[in-house]
């Protein structure tokens, strides 16, 4: 069986178009490869968009506190270290909300896989400036472009001994899917960030809802990032 | 002292550890704070020696989600702290009464608000246990008096958290974490909760803050779908909360003035009401949910109802609103609560 939910018994929240459908299908994919299922594996998620994938797999799932995924996830898996537990959520939830569990769970290195859709803003709130906002991107709550230079989460996980990190995009399932099977492999606290910009943010700002353009507009946001998939 | 009880020298941390031990815990996640930081030394004693499990994280906000986490995973699961970290952890508490995830937390309350001081007894936190989370959310709280006491309302707060699917809340206080007193203690029925943990069932859930059916489906627009997720978690731990409604009362014939008092300011008026019978005695040991006609019944006798609190008048104003009567309070002093004062400020009221 799918790990995922039929499309049409369960209607997904997201817009047509957005990177999370991806996300969704190569995460199940490659669980599914390596016989995890309902049997052996839990989902948690946290807050915005991206917390309401935990609802679309044919898994125990759970839509924990606004940040707190990380903890959550750590008391499942000491409470039964036979769980496979996988965090799906936002860099809002993972990386401004809940950054503080971010760097004690990574220091903590229970073998939990973190997959962190990055779409640099708050997208369910309406698009404000999140940690990983790039200097110089306009925003609600930035209108004249943000200041700051991103949080970098490979730097903080390269503060330990062992870590495991990933940089991929949902417009190349190829190293995402290879990223995402290395991850699930890693004995320890493995992160990947998947970069999948927010694609009612880009309608608004590009002021329209024209594929290619956005396609286009997608392309060039790839080129903005390295890519990569490194650990101790 | 009962001599064919059997009596052991315990302290309130002890005690409590003892009682969750005994209730069936096999999990601690917890932040140091005063005046509770002993419960997670001993825990993370035990842990090392036997199978329970014990996480130090970074705050209380982890604490009180890893411990979500490890309850629904199956474990009963606890943590400890004071008014500070209690403050932190609010939200989690309403998340675990939304998810049906029970968990004991207990709150060795100081003196707040804010920092307020570490090392002195307070009772500021009875209202939050109440109206602390957003929304309407409710627990069930024991407010034990001795150590004897922490023990038995331990295994009584894990009971009714099984139960009821949702937290429960132990208060103490400085007073009780640091005290040290022979116990006698009480055999009493543990209770498990009738749910399985992550995985170990043949369909799959979904555990959501998120309004949802009963199949837990989500649905966030539909106020009827609201109404009764809302009623079916709020029903669940007011009936269990009923059934766990524990009080004592001494009351003197004579006696034209009731004081209502709870945990650790009790046992300075179990003593006045022992000595002066123009007093008698009303100590709710579970403090919410109230079982309003138990109070009413009782307070009906008497002219005068005094609640006695360390705090500016909390559970007065709940008394009050149950007997929609003048109801006086009498503010204990934190750091230096003696018989003397409150038997001057009780005789001129």
């Amino acid at each position: 069986m799918s790990l995922q939910k039929p499309m049409n018994e369960k209607k997904r929240i997201f817009c047509p178009g957005c990177g999370l459908f991806t996300i969704e299908k190569i995460i199940a994919e490659e669980m599914e490869k390596i016989g995890w299922d309902k049997n052996n594996t839990v989902i948690v998620s946290g807050i915005g968009c991206t917390a309401r994938i935990s609802e679309y797999f044919n898994l125990d799932t759970i839509h924990t506190t606004h940040g707190r995924t990380i903890p959550t996830a750590e008391g499942i898996k000491i409470a039964n270290p036979d769980i496979n537990v996988v965090i799906i959520s936002g860099d809002g939830d993972l990386l401004s909300i809940g950054g503080n569990h971010f760097v004690h769970g990574s220091r903590r290195n229970l073998n939990i896989k973190i997959f962190c859709n990055n779409n640099r803003l708050y997208a369910m709130t309406g698009g404000q400036s999140a940690a990983t906002t790039p200097k110089g991107m306009k925003t609600k709550t930035h209108p004249q472009g943000y200041e700051m230079e991103p949080l970098d989460p490979k730097g903080i996980l390269k503060n330990n001994k062992n870590y495991f990190f990933s940089r991929t995009n949902t417009l190349d399932i190829e190293h995402f899917r290879n990223a995402t099977k290395q991850s699930l492999e890693w004995e320890g606290f493995s992160f990947v960030e998947i970069i999948s910009p927010c694609l009612a943010d880009i309608e608004r700002k590009l002021k329209t809802d024209n594929m290619k353009e956005l396609m286009e507009y997608f392309k060039k946001d790839k080129e903005n990032y390295i890519y990569e998939i490194s650990h101790s | 002292m009962n001599n064919s009880k059997k009596y052991t020298k315990l302290s309130g941390p002890e005690a409590l550890v003892k009682g969750a031990k005994d209730a069936g815990a096999e999990f601690y996640a917890g932040y140091p704070i005063t005046p509770s930081s002993e419960i997670m030394h001993l825990w993370s004693q035990e842990s090392t020696t036997k199978d329970y499990d014990f996480v130090q994280m970074e705050d209380e906000i982890a604490s009180i989600h890893a411990v979500l986490g490890a309850s629904l995973a199956g474990k009963k699961s606890f943590t400890a702290t004071s008014g500070p970290g209690f403050s932190l952890m609010q939200e989690g508490l309403g998340t675990a009464f939304a998810m049906q995830a029970p968990l004991v937390v207990m709150n060795a309350q100081r003196q707040g608000p804010s920092t307020g001081m570490p090392t002195i007894a307070g009772q500021g936190e009875i209202l939050q246990t109440q109206y602390g989370t957003h929304g309407d959310y409710t627990s069930i709280v024991f407010y034990p008096n001795s150590v004897e006491e922490m023990y038995k309302y331990t295994i009584e707060a894990f009971n009714a958290s099984e139960e009821s699917l949702s937290p429960s809340i132990i208060l103490a206080d400085a007073y009780l974490t640091n005290l040290q007193e022979y116990a006698s203690l009480e055999n009493v029925e543990v209770k498990n909760r009738g749910k399985q943990g992550l995985t170990k069932t043949d369909y799959d859930r979904h555990f959501t803050g998120l309004t949802s059916k009963e199949d837990g489906e989500v649905d966030t627009i539909n106020p009827e779908v609201y109404k009764e997720w809302i009623d079916r978690r709020r029903k669940k731990v007011l009936e269990v909360g009923d059934r766990y409604y524990f009080y004592e009362t001494k009351e003197n014939t004579k006696a034209d003035t009731l004081i209502i008092s709870y945990g650790i300011t009790s046992r300075i008026v179990e003593e006045i009401v022992e000595e002066d019978n123009s007093f008698s005695h009303f100590r709710p040991i579970t403090l919410f949910p109230i079982k309003e006609n138990v109070v009413r019944n009782i307070a009906k006798r008497y002219k005068n109802i005094v609640v006695l609190e360390m705090n500016e008048g909390q559970y007065t104003k709940e008394i009050q609103n149950i007997l929609k009567r003048d109801i006086k309070h009498i503010r204990v002093s934190n750091a230096n609560p003696l018989r003397k004062d409150i038997l001057k400020e009780l005789k001129s009221l």
